[in-house]
């Protein structure tokens, strides 16, 4: 059994073929400790969704492979994938993804349910799960009934439910305002440890970063070193370094931008942000 | 080990969508319940005569099965010929034909029954009010009698003469006709003496069946059946004339049930695809996808028939009290081939809303703000 709650190799997602060809995910390798928090970060269209569907053994890649406790998702057969995503992962979605017609409980227990916890246990467990998020007055309230922060901690009580190997979480924070973003951020942290569960999060959320053990940069389907990455002054975007990347000198100082429009911006008031990045 | 029924949950989240869809199926089964029951009422109706019959066996003419939709002639003297066989205990010849029983310019169709008012086996099965019929009278059922606005000491005209009533009977009125009874010396007299049936009683420890088959050897050239025989074949008249008519109303009550489980399960599916996705998405496979679909239309129809069987019954009442010549019978029978109908229209309904989730992507769960 390896020693990763998940181990990546060589992933790789093309859609296409040809001169059509996109490469949507570029031999990325990545291995997630037990308990660890890896955030995932890198601008839209970076291949950060297509990614977390291949580890949710959602997508099917085009090479390369993805263990799970010794299970290979990319080989498994399409039929056994439910019950996979049933037993070993625990899903936190940006929109909270609540059934509406179930209540916090039911919603938790459901998931209990798939992986094959029923009756008395699985009620135990929704409330043991949802008493832990502080939401034990609210047990049996509909979602339309409930806060998003309170959603939200439903939602991660339901991706607990089945003591999964890995949570991966999009967006976590996308659609709550900052206090309930920070608090979903601080339960995070602190389930991964107390449940011993790794969690894979993707997200724009610089926040994150702080509960995070590490933080990767997804740019055009591969990883690259934050350490390298520089940020655009403009819009505070991280951007590698190179030369497809929009640039600027100034008084021997080098200048990334994630698109030529903040290039322009920078360079018809480069006092300016000079004069920003300075204070 | 329970399990969270999501689909009595989703069914019911909407309450008045749910109701209307419940409503919906149950007004189609009705249908089929009614028109079922009106049928099975009306086969009651027309083998009232026969089953009250004190008759153990019928002896018709040669070839004739039934009383509806023929004409029977067997000769006067074939009652004693009966008689003479061993192991009848009584036989009574009886004469009928169908014409139509007038009063003014109202008219209704009606079957015309001479019998021996001294024994009485041929007469009506029940006498509502006044006495039997004399030479010059004649028994109307109650229920005609009500159509015609006549009563007991009026005249009607039956067979082109005119007879005062002397008695009313029930029982007698069906959707197409009624039944009016006069004295055997009168019909003979205005028909001539030929009788329709014979009726035969059987003697103490001689079976029906036993019986019906010593006269049927006895009486080669005539048509020999026990009552129950002879209502099963009147029955089968009937029903066999109004088979088509049954038949195209099921099959637009099934459709109709069809379409109406259908779209209930199709909007309810479309309505939450994407909570399909989101159950996908979290582990659920096509199984129990297949049974979310199959038990919201399993509780459609289960509600739905439950709601039509009770709406049924209250119509049933209802047409009983407001149409006395109708009546509504809900059969067991009845009840089971519409459950089974049911349960088809829910199968067939299924097909479409399973297509449907088994096309949910489960990682359009994802972004889909």
């Amino acid at each position: 059994m390896s020693k990763f709650a998940i181990s990546v190799h060589r992933l790789t997602k093309t859609y296409g073929e040809g001169d059509l060809a996109v490469h949507a995910v570029r031999n990325v390798n990545l291995t997630v400790e037990p308990g660890e928090v890896v955030l995932i970060m890198g601008p839209s269209g970076s291949g950060k969704t297509t990614l977390l569907l291949m580890l949710g053994a959602m997508l099917r890649p085009t090479s390369g492979s993805i263990l799970i406790n010794g299970i290979d998702l990319a080989t498994t057969p399409e039929r056994q994938l439910p019950s996979l995503r049933a037993h070993h992962l625990g899903f936190i979605f940006q929109d909270f993804n609540l059934l509406s017609a179930l209540t916090a409980i039911e919603n938790v227990e459901l998931a209990c349910n798939l992986a094959g916890i029923t009756g008395a246990k699985a009620a135990d467990r929704a409330i043991e799960l949802l008493q832990h998020m502080g939401l034990g007055e609210r047990l049996h309230f509909r979602p339309d009934q409930l806060s998003g922060g309170e959603k939200q901690r439903v939602a991660i009580a339901r991706a607990l439910a089945n003591r999964p190997t890995l949570v991966l979480a999009d967006e976590p924070t996308a659609n709550l305002d900052s206090s309930h973003g920070r608090e979903i951020a601080r339960l995070l942290r602190q389930l991964a440890h107390e449940q011993h569960c790794s969690i894979v999060m993707v997200s724009h959320d610089e926040r994150l970063r702080e509960i995070s053990d590490r933080t990767l940069w997804l740019e055009d389907g591969a990883f690259r070193d934050l350490e390298t990455m520089a940020t655009d002054p403009i819009c505070a975007m991280s951007v590698q370094p190179g030369d497809a990347t929009p640039h600027y000198q100034h008084s021997g100082t080098d200048y990334w931008f994630c698109s030529t429009a903040c290039r322009e911006e920078f360079t018809a008031d480069s006092k300016k942000y000079l004069r920003r990045a300075t204070e | 080990m329970g399990r969270i029924s999501i689909a009595r949950k989703n069914l019911f989240q909407d309450r008045r969508r749910a109701t209307l869809s419940i409503a919906g199926v149950s007004a189609a089964l009705v249908l089929i319940l009614v028109l079922d029951g009106i049928f099975a009422g009306a086969m009651q109706q027309v083998t009232a005569y026969i089953r009250s019959s004190p008759a153990d066996v019928f002896v018709a003419q040669r070839d004739v099965t039934t009383m509806h939709m023929t004409t029977s002639a067997l000769a006067p003297s074939l009652v004693d010929e009966v008689r003479a066989i061993d192991g009848v205990d009584w036989a009574d010849g009886l004469h009928y034909t169908t014409s139509s029983v007038d009063v003014g310019n109202n008219s209704l169709l009606t079957y015309v029954l001479g019998y021996d008012t001294a024994t009485g086996r041929g007469g009506p099965r029940n006498l509502a009010s006044g006495q039997p019929p004399t030479d010059g009278q004649a028994l109307v059922d109650s229920v005609a009698a009500g159509e015609l606005g006549v009563d007991i000491g009026d005249k009607v005209n039956i067979l082109g003469y005119p007879f005062v009533i002397s008695g009313l009977s029930t029982d007698g009125t069906y959707i197409a006709n009624t039944t009016v009874f006069i004295t055997s010396d009168d019909f003979a007299a205005l028909r001539g003496p030929t009788y329709a049936y014979i009726l035969v009683g059987a003697q103490v420890g001689m079976s029906p069946e036993d019986l019906q088959q010593r006269l049927a050897i006895a009486m080669p050239d005539t048509t020999v059946m026990t009552r129950t025989e002879f209502a099963k074949q009147e029955a089968n008249v009937v029903r066999t004339m109004a088979a088509d008519v049954m038949a195209i109303m099921s099959v637009i009550g099934f459709l109709i049930a069809l379409a109406l489980v259908g779209l209930t399960l199709f909007t309810a599916t479309v309505a939450k695809q994407r909570e399909y996705g989101i159950i996908k998405a979290i582990g659920a496979g096509r199984g129990r996808l297949t049974i979310i679909v199959l038990a919201q239309a399993t509780w459609t129809i289960i509600l739905a028939l439950a709601l039509a069987i009770i709406l049924t019954s209250l119509i049933g009442v209802a047409i009983d009290a407001l149409t006395p010549n109708l009546i509504v019978v809900i059969e067991l029978g009845s009840i089971a081939r519409t459950t089974i109908s049911a349960f088809v229209v829910g199968a067939i309904s299924s097909v479409l809303p399973l297509r449907r989730i088994s096309r949910i992507d489960p990682s359009t769960s994802f972004r889909m703000a």
